[in-house]
């Protein structure tokens, strides 16, 4: 989180239970959320489910965590899912170009898009969500007409897939390259301007530009974040598929959404952080499962994510805070 | 002469602020009333709650001998009391018909469903009222800003056919963005309506109250100082019954100083912004406080905007320590050395979410740490801690948001996101006692003198005369965009009150 209590302070003030609750509730949830379906359905407690479970996770966690950026600091990024499948296609579309280097070519190119995106969104003053809206439409129709919509093997000399389908001492690799980006990512966010810019931001626009805070270069470091996550998830999710698809990723969008409010982060912006981001991400991932135990149909599935994102929604907004809905 | 209003004994205060103090006033049937005093006397809270947008905390509003409870704007109207606001009402992409019966019920508009061209003849028969020739049909956006006045005063001129008493209409400001022709037209529809309707006029100008006016209120710190017919008093004893009360006590003034000249900070050469300000030329040297003074509308505070880089001027130059600086928003000029402190604390000063140490250190809190580049937490935080405890911001803990704090303290915190600064050379304050109560302003103004001792060059936009004489080196006075007078209370000669008065009305 990025207040730190401060110890030196002479009067001890009263814990601030509305925060605490804030940011344990979500964590309490998904803990509830695991035991109860470990009663109902004990298998999904065994080490091996709960590390298919974490692969499974690490697509969702990662678009999760790239799309707590932008909500942060008060916009929002509606094209990661497109930018997940984008970059599946061009794995295997580039593999002639850079060889085995393919995909982290294709994160660097996902990551330039990401700083177009924010210059577009600041430069021209749009609104992040019509900005994203239209890449989502770009990039999911790119996907389909790069890889003339059909599904592709990956090409085998591509070292990072190579890599992200292997284990370390039984622990999927894309566990722990989630895990490093994401311990990389809280440094950036603690330990430099960066993150205090991006919650001044959230808080309040004007007077984060009349502190002297660079708005463009944030908003654009912001978006840059977010799709290169989103990237990332797409190489997760080919590691496990070992084939691209153009619409890899296409019910993903609104899972992300769903993930980065259930952990607790405001979707009105300021409130939040990578910690809520992966709790987020984790009871989204899990809630799959319990769709799967309760036995709602995979064709109803995206029913349950709506209504949950509406709840969750619903119950984390401050409405102090707000003046306009829009 | 019967009241259409009469107010016993209303008290309104806003925190520790006491904007009203056991107010009794009278309006009179059919009089016009003029409503003068200095900023912060109390003239707008007056308005707002004859207006419905205040609730007094204490003492009653009469009106035909009962007392009446004003608590909306839609209250007000049912009483018959409508206002002209200075910053115009009117929807601008609704039109002249829709605008003049948008708060009121009519029959042309029954369920929701309108028929237009009755609605159209009931605006163009209140337009009739007043001689005016705008069509009902046009969009409002489409008006110049004087005909939108004047569709405004028909709005609330309708409210005469609701009520079965005479209208109160009250004006806020309303000559203060028009031309003298313009005013002229404003007047000819006052004296058309005199007699008729009841009308209370507040302006700074005051000429233009005497000329309007039957007779005069004078509003000193929320307490009636004097009233007067308009033919019984003139500009100089207003002048005198304004300043009254507020006379400085000569040992808070700035003790004359040796001009601090030998070292130039700041050249301000013909600058202009329309339709801002124009021809402002000054200059300031290291460890000097420049005073601006002027009313609402005299272009101070959009002078302070402009050295900050938030409003590009459109002619002149600004030369600081002998480099011509171009505008270029607010983080250039941070990066020069340059601070400010906005007039609107709640948007453009503080985080609202943020804690108090993450509102002090959003500026310069990466200067304490490794290149600027990596953060230092701990020693961040030791400085945010200690310009909040030379401040004496008055906290739990400074990790509690800065909503928790009290206007005041805010101000406080707001203000040592600057002091935190390692190379500030320049801090624009623009109204930075608004709405603090005294103390917390001495505990503020004590920090700023001790840093102008140690150089820091300070440009001041004054709520007060009274902060005015006792902070600044030079003062300018500003009115309309132009420096009308400047002072030099550094040589020596300390200014007269009623000269700087006169100097901005």
């Amino acid at each position: 989180m990025q207040i730190a209590p401060d110890r030196r302070t002479t009067t001890r003030a009263r814990p601030d239970y509305a925060a605490i609750a804030r940011t344990l509730g979500p964590l309490a949830f998904l803990l509830l959320l695991v035991a109860a379906s470990g009663a109902v359905a004990p298998g999904v407690l065994q080490a091996d489910s709960m590390l298919g479970f974490l692969s499974d996770a690490a697509p969702v966690i990662a678009l999760v965590v790239g799309g707590t950026f932008p909500i942060l600091a008060g916009s929002i990024d509606l094209s990661v899912a497109g930018i997940a499948s984008v970059t599946g296609v061009l794995v295997v579309v580039l593999n002639p170009v850079f060889g085995p280097w393919t995909s982290l070519a294709v994160v660097l190119l996902a990551l330039a898009f990401g700083a177009v995106q924010g210059l577009v969104h600041c430069w021209l003053q749009l609104p992040s969500f019509i900005v994203s809206l239209a890449s989502l439409s770009i990039l999911t129709g790119l996907a389909l007409l790069l890889s003339n919509a059909t599904a592709e093997p990956i090409p085998s000399n591509d070292v990072l897939v190579g890599i992200l389908g292997n284990t370390v001492a039984g622990l999927p690799n894309t566990i722990i390259l989630l895990a490093v980006v994401v311990a990389l990512l809280w440094l950036l966010m603690r330990y430099t301007g960066f993150g205090r810019d991006l919650y001044a931001l959230g808080s309040g626009e004007t007077a984060a530009l009349m502190s002297g805070v660079n708005v463009r270069a944030t908003r654009t470091l912001i978006f840059m974040l977010s799709a290169g996550c989103a990237a990332m998830a797409g190489l997760f999710l080919v590691s496990v598929t070992a084939f691209s698809s153009p619409t890899l990723a296409g019910n993903l969008l609104l899972l992300s959404i769903v993930g980065v409010v259930l952990g607790g982060t405001a979707i009105s912006g300021g409130v939040g952080g990578l910690f809520a981001a992966v709790v987020g991400g984790l009871i989204t991932a899990w809630l799959r499962i319990v769709t799967v135990i309760v036995g709602v149909a995979p064709t109803a599935q995206n029913i349950i994510f709506g209504l949950a994102a509406l709840l969750a929604v619903a119950v984390t907004t401050d409405r102090k805070k707000l003046g306009v809905i829009k | 002469m019967s009241n259409a209003i009469t107010l016993r004994g209303v008290r309104k205060a806003y925190g520790p602020v006491v904007a009203l103090e056991g107010l009794d006033l009278e309006i009179g049937a059919g009089e016009v009333l003029g409503i003068v005093g200095q900023n912060g006397s109390g003239k707008s809270t007056l308005l707002k709650i004859l207006s419905g947008l205040a609730l007094p905390d204490r003492g009653e509003i009469l009106m035909g001998g009962t007392s009446v409870l004003l608590d909306s704007a839609a209250a007000a109207a049912r009483h018959g009391i409508g206002m002209v606001h200075q910053e115009q009402s009117l929807i601008p992409n609704l039109t002249v018909a829709e605008n003049i019966f948008l708060d009121k019920a009519h029959p042309s508009k029954r369920h929701g469903i309108y028929r237009w061209s009755a609605l159209n003849q009931a605006a163009r028969a209140q337009l009739d009222k007043l001689s005016v020739t705008i069509p009902p049909t046009t969009l409002v956006e489409t008006l110049r800003f004087s005909d939108r006045q004047q569709v405004e005063f028909a709005k609330v001129l309708a409210i005469e056919e609701m009520v079965d008493r005479p209208p109160v209409i009250l004006f806020d400001e309303p000559t203060s963005l028009l031309t003298p022709d313009e005013i002229r037209g404003l007047f000819a529809q006052i004296n058309r309506l005199r007699g008729r309707t009841s009308m209370v006029f507040v302006s700074h100008r005051l000429e233009e109250v005497l000329e309007i006016s039957d007779r005069v209120i004078v509003l000193t710190d929320g307490r009636k100082v004097a009233e007067r017919s308009s033919g019984s008093v003139d500009r100089e004893e207003l002048y005198e019954l304004m300043v009254g009360r507020q006379r400085v006590d000569p040992s808070l003034r700035r003790a004359a100083r040796p001009p601090v000249r030998a070292q130039m900070l700041l050249q301000v050469e013909q600058l202009g912004s329309h339709p801002h300000f124009r021809d402002i030329s000054f200059k300031l040297g290291r460890g000097e406080v420049l005073g601006i003074v002027g009313v609402l509308g005299s272009g101070a505070e959009e002078l302070c905007r402009a050295l900050f880089g938030v409003i590009r001027p459109d002619a002149g130059t600004f030369i600081l320590d002998g480099k011509q600086v171009k505008a270029a928003g607010p983080r250039a000029a941070v990066q020069r050395g340059i601070g400010y402190l906005p007039s609107d604390r709640r948007s453009e000063g503080m985080l609202p979410g943020r804690s108090l140490t993450d509102n002090t250190v959003i500026t310069f809190g990466s200067q304490y740490g490794w290149k600027r580049t990596i953060l230092n937490r701990r020693r961040e935080r030791a400085a945010a801690q200690h310009w909040m405890t030379r401040l004496k911001v008055k906290m739990n803990k400074a990790s509690a948001p800065i909503t928790s704090l009290s206007g005041g303290n805010q101000q406080k915190v707001v203000l040592s996101k600057w002091l935190l600064a390692r190379n500030l050379r320049l801090l624009l304050l623009d109204h930075p006692s608004r709405g603090l109560d005294p103390g917390a302003r001495d505990d503020l103004f004590d920090v700023v003198r001790e840093q102008v001792g140690q150089g820091l060059s300070v440009i001041f936009v004054a709520d007060t005369i009274s902060e005015l004489l006792e902070l600044s080196d030079q003062i300018v006075v500003m009115r309309d965009g132009e420096i009308t007078a400047r002072f030099a209370p550094s040589s020596g000669r300390l200014p007269r009150e009623e000269d700087i008065v006169a100097a901005m009305v």
